[in-house]
């Protein structure tokens, strides 16, 4: 082998290998210091009735009620999508996307109930979860940008509890 | 109904792998897997080839030019020099089912071609940078070689398959460009195969004609010098060994044969 | 595919579990899972995109993924020390191409 072709080789193969690791150390990172901060806030927040339900125990009577909503759109990684694309080739369960998404709605879920507490109210009922895919800009809107996940529910005030 | 705050267990929702064996077995196993279709390919291909012998594909092809190719009329100079060393060199391979003729192709570029029926293109490029009739004789006897193994329709059945499949995976993302590299490489380990042995052909049907290969590497030489326009060497490196790589295996080649590498150059007469 | 009921934990969609009542309730439970389909599949749809009819392979995937995340929120749940989840909902979106995410959520409870 030439030594043109073996820089060729190294060029095609070597590259995007860097930058996978670069992206799966940077991105772990990331992932495990917003998974410290996530635990930290609901451990905060942990009084706090949050039900997908409209039903209420007879004792409780509410005052006010105001819908409110968090959200947030988070992004993938390089790592991530190339993973993502050769499990694309032979299926199964993407096991990289899973945190992801998980970290994506707990913090939807924790930015919701901070805005109900901010605003005065005691607990948020009839909570609705929503996934969306943001495309890409550029490339034609192949691949995706990130991921934004809603939470929205009715925020009360009680009372008497 | 009473409300008591409970959080459930950390964890359930992501896998307890760890992402890097994943990543691991995910690269490693669709290598694997390209690698295998890139071979069970070549197979395939060998397999047509046997239901379309060399008798067949020259009598198909007997007459046929490329579309995309501006022919050089047959009265130009260059044209009937060409022919008149073409003849002297088929002479010694005289048991091909192929009636060998040679096209020159008007363009700037330096290439030969092998094409079905035993046409071979060489570019007007190509004849304004040999310097010497020993140049030319010995990339019209590679080209020659690749007659006799058939490569030519190697490289054509092969490129329609990988089409095909390309065109089948190429909706999957990012994971298919590394499927289709891993079986680039493949391939071109069987193509450079070729490469050598059509130069092996080449070098001894100089040999035949001029009794020496003098020169007959020279034109490789100036390639590696960094000589002709840099897109036609990259299009070139990609299938060819690199010049340097060729030019010693063609040394050892006349080493091996006692073949002399010094004698009378004829110069060209354009 | 039965998700009635998983050993000891009762699903419903509505409000309350049907004949028993809600002593006590926990919070919000969820599962997800993220499933790609393999090329063999991608290929059937797109010959089905021409002739119609239902893709069978990918009602499989998603009947897989549906199972795997409802497993998931009820595993959650059982964590809490609940024995049903009321107001389970699903939703799906497509996170990549050709990949799919479910997920489930509802309230865990404890009913009598």
């Amino acid at each position: 082998m030439g030594n043109m072709e073996k820089i060729g080789l190294a060029l095609n193969f070597g590259v995007p290998l860097l930058i996978l690791i670069v992206a799966y150390f940077v991105g772990n990172f990331i992932e495990k210091k917003h998974f410290r901060q996530i635990i930290r806030r609901e451990k905060a927040l942990h009084g706090f009735p949050v039900t997908t339900f409209q039903a209420l125990p007879p004792d409780w009577q509410v005052g006010r009620a105001e819908m409110v909503t968090g959200s947030v759109v988070v992004s993938l990684d390089y790592f991530k999508r190339i993973i993502a694309g050769l499990r694309g080739l032979v299926g199964g369960r993407i096991k990289t996307y899973e945190p992801l998404l998980e970290r994506a709605r707990r913090e939807a879920i924790l930015r919701m109930i901070e805005r109900a507490k901010k605003g005065g109210y005691d607990a948020v009922i009839n909570v609705r979860l929503e996934t969306s895919r943001l495309a890409n800009a550029r490339g034609n809107g192949h691949g995706i940008a990130g991921v934004e996940m809603l939470a929205f529910g009715t925020a009360i005030t009680l009372n008497q509890r | 109904m009473r409300f008591i705050p409970r959080s459930p267990e950390e964890g359930i929702n992501v896998s307890k792998e760890h992402p890097l064996v994943e990543a691991g077995t995910l690269i490693v196993g669709v290598g694997l897997i390209f690698a295998v279709i890139a071979v069970a390919l070549i197979f395939l291909v060998e397999i047509a080839l046997y239901f379309v012998p060399a008798e067949k594909e020259a009598a198909l092809f007997e007459d046929w030019l490329p579309n995309d190719i501006v022919a050089v009329s047959e009265d130009d100079e260059r044209s009937q020099a060409v022919d008149a060393l073409l003849k002297r060199l088929s002479q010694h391979y005289p048991n091909s089912p192929y009636s060998f003729r040679i096209a020159i192709d008007d363009s700037e570029f330096m290439n030969a071609m092998a094409l079905p029926g035993g046409l071979i293109v060489l570019t007007a490029g190509l004849l304004d940078a040999v310097k010497s009739e020993n140049e030319l004789a010995f990339i019209i006897g590679h080209e020659l070689g690749h007659f006799k193994n058939r490569d030519h329709m190697r490289a054509l059945g092969r490129g329609v398959v990988l089409g095909i499949l390309f065109v089948a995976i190429s909706g999957s993302g990012a994971g298919s460009n590394y499927g289709a590299s891993i079986a680039d490489l493949a391939l071109r380990g069987f193509s450079r195969s070729q490469e050598a042995s059509a130069d092996e052909f080449g070098l001894g049907i100089v040999h035949k004609e001029f009794n020496h290969v003098a020169d007959s590497w020279r034109f490789f030489e100036r390639i590696d010098e960094g000589e002709g326009e840099l897109l036609d060497l990259m299009t070139y490196l990609s299938t060819h060994p690199s010049p340097d790589d060729r030019v010693d295996a063609l040394i050892m080649l006349a080493g091996e044969n006692g073949w002399s590498i010094t004698g009378e150059l004829t110069p060209v007469s354009w | 595919m039965d998700l009635g009921s998983n050993q000891s934990i009762t699903l419903s969609n509505i409000e309350t579990i049907p004949g028993k009542t809600i002593v006590e309730f926990y919070g919000v439970v969820t599962g997800n899972t993220v499933r790609a389909k393999h090329i063999g599949r991608d290929i059937m749809a797109g010959l089905k995109n021409v002739v119609g009819g239902e893709l069978k392979g990918y009602t499989e995937l998603l009947q897989d993924s549906r199972r795997e995340a409802t497993e998931r929120m009820v595993e959650q749940a059982k964590s809490m020390g609940a024995n049903a989840v009321v107001n389970v909902r699903f939703a799906t979106s497509s996170i990549a191409q050709g990949a799919a995410e479910l997920f489930a959520y509802g309230t865990a409870v404890r009913v009598e």
